[in-house]
């Protein structure tokens, strides 16, 4: 049954749902998918000369060839490996992390460790970074407190190196990790936990069968959150890792901005972020077959029963 | 939710190894606080094998923190809990002989209703897939959800989701069922259904079943024993009878079922009390001392609009309310001595008396109660389900 006549409510409500996220749709569309687009463009033109950015009167993969060449290469496979490497080590530290406040620490404290967790946010970024300059120099406390303590006798340096620009990383992104993972285990309910052991299985199975796969969207949010950032982030790389530190979104920068070759930064960046999705979607591909090989003696083992089947 | 008396799924599921003990429960001298506050105090409590007992009491009353002791999830303070025999106050839930009904259910949601059943089979070694697979069929078919088996939780209703919660914790044939308020999510009429369903189930696999409970009817209707709790101890444990009928303190008596308690002073020797605006003769000599409380259930009570035969435990007053409770009407009186009294008379039994009538409210002594005047019945325990007018002071 129609009602015979709207007043501004019912107008209001057989507005299209979508009229809601207008806003955030036309800010994308604006500010993310026409740069991208424009990035795109760009990357098929060239430099035509020493005073232009661009052009593109001839249309050419040629950029693509010149960014695929060996230094954007051995970057990029540095870039990659601190990518894999920090997201790894970010989930390993954030998860035990995350499962102790969300379930050891009592409610009332859990705030308090949060805004801990939030403290190094209050100052910036970069600033944060060159404090690692000081501490891993070789007159620095590192070096020091490492000398004192006899692990080694001379001035030790730390800085500019791999591990140095790995700790940076960690010590950047982890609570990135650790927001989304510390809300996906708090919402899971104490009493699957208790289930699960009551129906016999031990800590360890209760993780790997119970929690672990409730928190699966807790986990890939961190994944994404700390791997997509941190493979764009040239800041950290470069304080602390010095010249061995180049990371892809370094050179990106400076074709950008020292060599002012736009096109060829735009493939770079092309390439980045190809790579970024496709690391993304194998990463994903990869725990779907391992869900799917894991459960499959599960529902094997169960299949049918519904149809009254006879085992 | 028919409740079939017979079915052959049943008889593979009962315990096969029903030996000396198994399936006994019992709780030495139990102690457990919580930052100082004590929950339970020094509780003893002994649960033959095959049992149906129910924990009953107000929340608080620390009847849910003695299954969690049972179950494991919680260790006691001090004292001794022994399932079949065995000393377990030490074990971790998942190395003990008992399986849980929650009151939320707690099924697992990324789970299909099989699996979650089949869940406790899993964790233990030597049970072969086609094992597994029949005991599972055979889980689903004692609570009809067969036809279910490959849902997500999320996409049953409340009493589906108890029912697989019920099968999952029996599919592992424990020697105890501990269940924690498993119905009270329910809408009264499935609620009503289950306790049948549930006592049928039990007295069929002769599994020892706890069951904590805050509804007293619910445990007068299912419990071989009740046990009523407050305050972290056991006030009264008897068979339902028992603790309807012969109360043993003041609490149990009001706990269970409506009482009218007339505060009063023994005289004659304890064969009379002594109310305001009469004497109440109790069936038996009161031997307190002191001031008492005399309780009368409200069905015991008689109203008539003539004085009673026997002058004895009559008060007259006026009707102030009545309401239509299904088969029984219920009358609040206005005694003249300022008593609000409580009466309960079956329906058809009775020619219904209007609101201001003048009448006399009686019973008989074999129907007093008397406990010492100290103990404070509380007034949450009044049966607020069955009592739209409020409850009488």
């Amino acid at each position: 049954m129609t009602s015979a006549h709207r007043g501004p409510r019912t107008a209001w409500r057989a507005a299209p749902a979508g009229l809601l996220a207008t806003p955030a749709l036309a800010w994308i569309a604006l500010f993310f998918v026409a740069p991208v687009g424009l990035v795109f463009w760009y990357s098929l033109g060239r430099k035509p000369g020493l005073y232009q950015t661009h052009a593109n009167d001839v249309l050419t993969l040629d950029r693509y060839r010149e960014a695929l060449g060996d230094t954007f290469m051995t970057s990029f496979a540095g870039t990659l490996r601190i990518g894999l490497a920090g997201t790894a080590l970010c989930l390993a530290i954030g998860l035990p992390f995350a499962y102790w406040l969300a379930v050891k620490v009592r409610p009332h404290r859990r705030f308090v460790v949060l805004a801990l967790v939030l403290v190094p946010f209050w100052t910036n970024f970069l600033i944060r970074t060159i404090g690692w300059q000081v501490v891993l120099s070789p007159e620095g406390f590192a070096s020091r407190a490492l000398q004192s303590l006899g692990v080694t006798d001379a001035p030790f340096s730390m800085l500019f190196t791999r591990g140095a620009v790995l700790l940076g990383v960690v010590y950047n992104y982890l609570p990135m990790m650790i927001l989304p993972l510390y809300v996906a285990l708090d919402r899971i309910d104490g009493s699957l936990r208790e289930a699960s052991k009551d129906l016999g299985a031990n800590r360890w199975r209760t993780m790997a069968q119970v929690t672990l796969p409730l928190a699966r969207p807790g986990i890939a949010a961190g994944l994404l959150l700390v791997f997509i950032p941190l493979m764009g982030d040239y800041v950290t790389a470069a304080v602390l890792g010095g010249a061995r530190g180049t990371m892809v979104g370094q050179l990106v920068a400076s074709q950008f901005q020292q060599a002012q070759n736009w096109a060829l930064g735009s493939a770079m960046a092309v390439v980045l972020i190809l790579v970024i999705a496709v690391t993304i979607l194998a990463t994903a591909l990869a725990g779907a077959v391992c869900t799917w090989l894991l459960t499959r003696r599960r529902r094997s083992e169960l299949a049918g029963l519904a149809e009254g089947s006879p085992a | 939710m028919s409740g079939s008396p017979t079915q052959p799924a049943v008889t593979s599921v009962r315990r096969a190894d029903a030996g000396e003990g198994s399936g006994s429960v019992e709780l030495r001298s139990i102690s457990k606080s919580f930052g100082g506050v004590t929950v339970v105090k020094e509780l003893d409590l002994s649960v033959r094998p095959g049992e149906f007992l129910s924990l009953l009491g107000p929340s608080g009353c620390g009847k849910t923190t003695t299954l969690r002791m049972l179950a494991g999830f919680e260790q006691p303070d001090s004292g001794e809990v022994l399932i079949s025999g065995a000393a377990v106050q030490h074990l971790p839930p998942h190395k003990r002989d008992v399986n849980t009904v929650f009151q939320s259910y707690a099924l697992f949601p990324h789970m299909s209703v099989a699996a979650n059943i089949a869940y406790g089979l899993r964790q233990r070694r030597g049970i072969d897939r086609a094992e597994i697979r029949s005991r599972v069929s055979e889980a689903l078919d004692m609570v009809q959800m067969t036809r279910f088996a490959d849902r997500r939780p999320s996409r049953l209703s409340g009493g589906q989701q108890q029912r697989v919660a019920l099968a999952r914790a029996l599919v592992n044939r424990p020697s105890v069922l501990l269940l924690d308020e498993p119905l009270g999510a329910l809408d009264r009429k499935l609620r009503e259904d289950m306790q049948v369903e549930l006592k049928l189930l039990q007295s069929r696999l002769g599994t020892t079943f706890i069951f904590v409970t805050h509804d007293q009817e619910e445990a007068l209707s299912m419990s071989d024993r009740v046990a009523v709790m407050l305050d972290g101890r056991i006030e009264q444990i008897a068979d339902p009878y028992t603790v309807y009928e012969r109360p043993a303190t003041a609490f149990v008596a009001g706990f269970i079922g409506q009482q009218n308690f007339l505060p009063g002073t023994p005289a004659d020797g304890g064969r009379a009390i002594e109310i305001d605006g009469g004497t109440i003769h109790p069936g038996e000599p009161v031997t307190t001392p002191g001031p008492v409380r005399v309780a009368v259930r409200p069905e015991a009570v008689r109203v008539a609009e003539t004085p009673p035969a026997e002058p004895a435990n009559a008060l007259p007053g006026t009707v102030a309310a009545v309401s239509l409770l299904g088969d029984v009407l219920q009358y609040v009186v206005h005694a003249d001595a300022g008593h609000e009294l409580l009466a309960r008379v079956p329906r058809r039994q009775a020619g219904r008396l209007a609101e201001g009538a003048r009448v006399w409210c009686s019973w008989a002594p074999a129907d007093v109660h008397v406990f010492p005047a100290e103990a404070t019945p509380r007034d949450s325990t009044r049966d607020s389900t069955r009592d739209p007018i409020g409850s009488a002071k």
